[in-house]
């Protein structure tokens, strides 16, 4: 009886180890599952088209982990079928895929990368890829960026962004710029659009922008709000800013923020008086995402975080046209920021890993006909001068959207310090539309903090 | 001989089972020494480093000096202590109050009561916290609804993104969060109490008042100070709504130790000096905690 007891005791505690071990085993077959759930698809999809050399493969050889921040619409369907070509052409190659979003895709990455768990592959923009390049985490694409590339693409500041000025980190697909929006038939019935340029590239004035602002509060009509609060979106009020009076907000070496110069304080004071006056909001409760509920739901009649995905994303929900605008500037010609998108390769120290995940970019980048297909997913432009999207395209604004990528300037987000800089950026409009800070203050502080924080990269 | 043998199998029979005992332990010892010790003893040692995604660099004190000389730090650490200060009597009263009215009702009307109180805890907090947004919204929020709608207010009040209320929006959230499981307690621990005491104090002639701070309250301080211990560490550990509603800001009104650690190790990947300051917090917290052993141990005695 008691060798009974002690055998049923000893076999719970086991019973109980393993169960906890086999949980820890679930979870990992759970997210397996469910990340690769995707690839197992694609995998059946190719099935039907590959046949036995599909099958043969689900043992995979080699098998590799992308992760992706949201991209547009890249995803889902698009994802599996890209996988299932890529799995005809390299059938020993099985990749595993995972979303994350902006809220938290960070902190994953973080952790993932400190516990030595990073991904293969990253689909993000420069200031994580570069950034993680420098910090010695991910493999060098020097290799691909070969002379045909950079011809193809045409266009020195999209090579720069993806390069520390050493090494290349990132190997890019797609772009937009960043441009606002406004609600044309509240700004048509206040009369607010006789002071927008329908015409070419709709460019049009700070002067312009201000009188528009006058005619939606004649009407009673909120016009705009600028979003303070944390986390993403800050190109809108950045763009924003620089635009009013043709600031700069970094030098051109990228070496120092300049956002207090005597141009970015103009724009700023400009802000801050349009918000006194009640001519427009600031709010610090709200963000990026918050202010393009707003602007959807027909709340705030502008938004200042708008792009082609967005207008694509919102085309459902809104009951009126959303006009896209370039930010208004002091001369009329514009400079916006762009969202550049593309590929890196983390160093897992696995070189047969690293090839298949060169081999998996390059056809996802390079491939004449996924190519193309890939940059369409993400709802942006290409790159590459030699791939024709959207040719099919029903939506009248495609061209605008393309006419704006005439208008991005400089790619400042791979420069160091970028991610800090933001929180301050953030504070500095806290204090500025208070009042708590003078402007100049408020510009001096987030321009000495943000410097010091890029500084302290070189130490 | 017989007596020799007895002791001797009953000291077998112990380690035996002392041996099973532990075998039962073993998985749960494993995973809390794992990512609990482990994590804790890591944290401690690599404070002392200069440690970031590129750095491994031993500074010694130099992290707990610069921590001090943090205006960010002390900002966050003193909306943390009004967090913790204003949250954690105000939960403890009400919890207390809301279990004296309903512990002695029907059971169906307790349950109800308790169901009702309970239901923020068992919520998600990012569902509670959605709906605490929207109702603190600016523009089409409840509050500003109710209270333009009443002429209280002629101009939209900004909840989150003013820094005079930012902070007592999050208090409030945390407030509501926060008051399920001590009423749950307190009902329990108020239904514990001998009713024969009570009975034979208002024989005596003892007012409720009496009643209850002579014999329930000296009954119940098991509860209250678990109460108290709870609710302080979590008030401390305050971060998902600040998260999720304000990211610490405006101006870092309502940055607390927890939020500005997580920005320090996770945006700015600065582990060993974000290491140093959840050191420093796990400090205050048992300062804290021993502060209300030692009070409500002495009140017990009294």
């Amino acid at each position: 009886m008691k060798n009974m007891k002690k055998f049923l005791a000893l076999a719970m505690a086991a019973c109980m180890t393993v169960g906890m071990a086999a949980c820890g085993g679930n979870n990992t077959a759970d997210t397996t599952g469910n990340t690769t759930g995707t690839n197992t698809n694609a995998n059946t999809d190719t099935a039907d088209e590959a046949g036995d050399a599909q099958e043969q493969e689900s043992g995979g050889a080699t098998e590799i982990t992308l992760w992706t921040f949201p991209v547009g619409d890249w995803g889902g369907a698009y994802v599996d079928e890209v996988i299932a070509a890529f799995n005809e052409s390299y059938p020993d190659v099985s990749v595993n895929v995972e979303y994350l979003d902006y809220t938290s895709g960070d902190d994953q990455l973080t952790a993932a990368i400190e516990a030595g768990t990073a991904p293969d592959i990253l689909l993000a923009e420069p200031q994580r890829l570069v950034k993680f390049g420098k910090n010695g985490r991910m493999v060098a694409l020097d290799d691909m960026f070969t002379d045909e590339l950079k011809t193809d693409v045409g266009n020195e500041s999209i090579i720069a962004a993806c390069s520390d000025g050493t090494n290349y980190w990132m190997y890019p697909l797609s772009i937009t710029a960043h441009f606002m929006a406004i609600n044309y038939e509240a700004w048509e019935s206040s009369g607010a659009l006789e002071y927008v340029n329908q015409e070419g590239d709709r460019t049009w004035t700070t002067e312009d922008f201000q009188n528009a602002l006058a005619k939606l509060k004649e009407a009673g009509l909120t016009s705009g709000v600028v979003y303070c609060g944390g986390q993403g979106g800050d190109q809108g009020t950045r763009a924003l800013v620089t635009n009013l009076y043709s600031a700069d907000f970094t030098n051109a070496e990228h070496t120092e923020w300049t956002i207090n110069s005597e141009n970015g304080i103009q724009g700023l004071t400009l802000l801050k008086d349009l918000c006194d006056q009640g001519l427009l909001s600031y709010d610090a409760g709200i963000q990026a995402s918050d202010e393009l509920q707003l602007f959807s739901n027909g709340t705030v009649q502008m938004s200042f975080c708008w792009n082609a995905a967005n207008a694509k994303n919102y085309a459902s929900s809104v009951t009126f046209t959303p006009y896209a605008l370039p930010f208004p500037s002091d001369d009329g010609v514009p400079v916006l920021e762009s969202g550049l998108y593309g590929f890196g390769i983390f160093d897992n120290g696995d070189a047969a890993k690293q090839q298949a995940a060169r081999d998996f970019i390059t056809f996802v980048c390079d491939d004449a006909e996924w190519g193309p297909k890939s940059v369409e997913a993400t709802g942006f432009f290409p790159v590459r001068g030699s791939f024709e999207v959207y040719a099919d395209s029903d939506d009248p604004n495609m061209e605008f959207y393309n006419a704006m990528l005439a208008y991005v300037g400089d790619n400042f987000t791979a420069m160091d310090g970028f991610t800090e800089q933001r929180a301050e950026w953030w504070t500095m409009l806290q204090y500025v539309f208070t009042g708590e800070k003078s402007v100049q203050e408020a510009a001096d502080t987030y321009v000495s903090n943000s410097n010091a924080y890029t500084a302290s990269y070189s130490e | 001989m017989a007596k020799n043998a007895a002791p001797a199998r009953s000291h077998v029979l112990a380690r035996r089972e002392t041996f099973v005992s532990y075998m039962f332990l073993l998985p749960c010892l494993v995973f809390f020494v794992g990512f609990v010790i482990v994590p804790m003893f890591m944290c401690l040692f690599t404070s002392f480093f200069d440690y970031t995604m590129t750095d491994f660099n031993f500074i010694g004190f130099q992290n707990y000096v610069e921590i001090f000389q943090d205006e960010t730090f002390l900002i966050a650490l003193r909306n943390t202590v009004l967090i913790v200060v204003v949250s954690v009597p105000t939960v403890c009263i009400f919890s207390l109050w809301v279990a004296s009215a309903i512990y002695n009702r029907k059971g169906a009307v307790t349950s109800f009561f308790r169901c009702v109180f309970y239901l923020p805890v068992v919520t998600g907090t990012v569902a509670v916290t959605v709906v605490w947004k929207w109702m603190f919204n600016q523009y089409y929020g409840l509050f500003n609804y109710v209270l333009s709608s009443t002429n209280v207010i002629d101009q939209n009040i900004s909840w989150l993104g003013d820094k005079r209320f930012a902070i007592w929006c999050i208090i409030m959230i945390l407030f509501t969060t926060s008051i399920g499981q001590p009423i749950v307690l307190y009902v329990s621990a108020l239904g514990n109490v001998d009713t024969s005491l009570v009975e034979a104090a208002e024989v005596d002639g003892a007012t409720s008042f009496q009643c209850f701070w002579k014999i329930k309250w000296p009954n119940i301080m098991p509860t209250t100070l678990y109460i108290l211990v709870i609710t302080t560490i979590n008030s401390f550990q305050c971060f998902a709504l600040i998260q999720l509603l304000t990211s610490g800001g405006p101006m870092n009104s309502t940055n607390t130790i927890m939020y500005y650690i997580y920005d320090t190790a996770f945006k700015t990947n600065q582990y060993g000096y974000a290491n140093a300051m959840g050191i420093i917090l796990a400090i205050i917290i048992a300062v804290f905690s021993a502060l209300q052993f030692k009070v409500t141990g002495s009140s017990k005695k009294d």
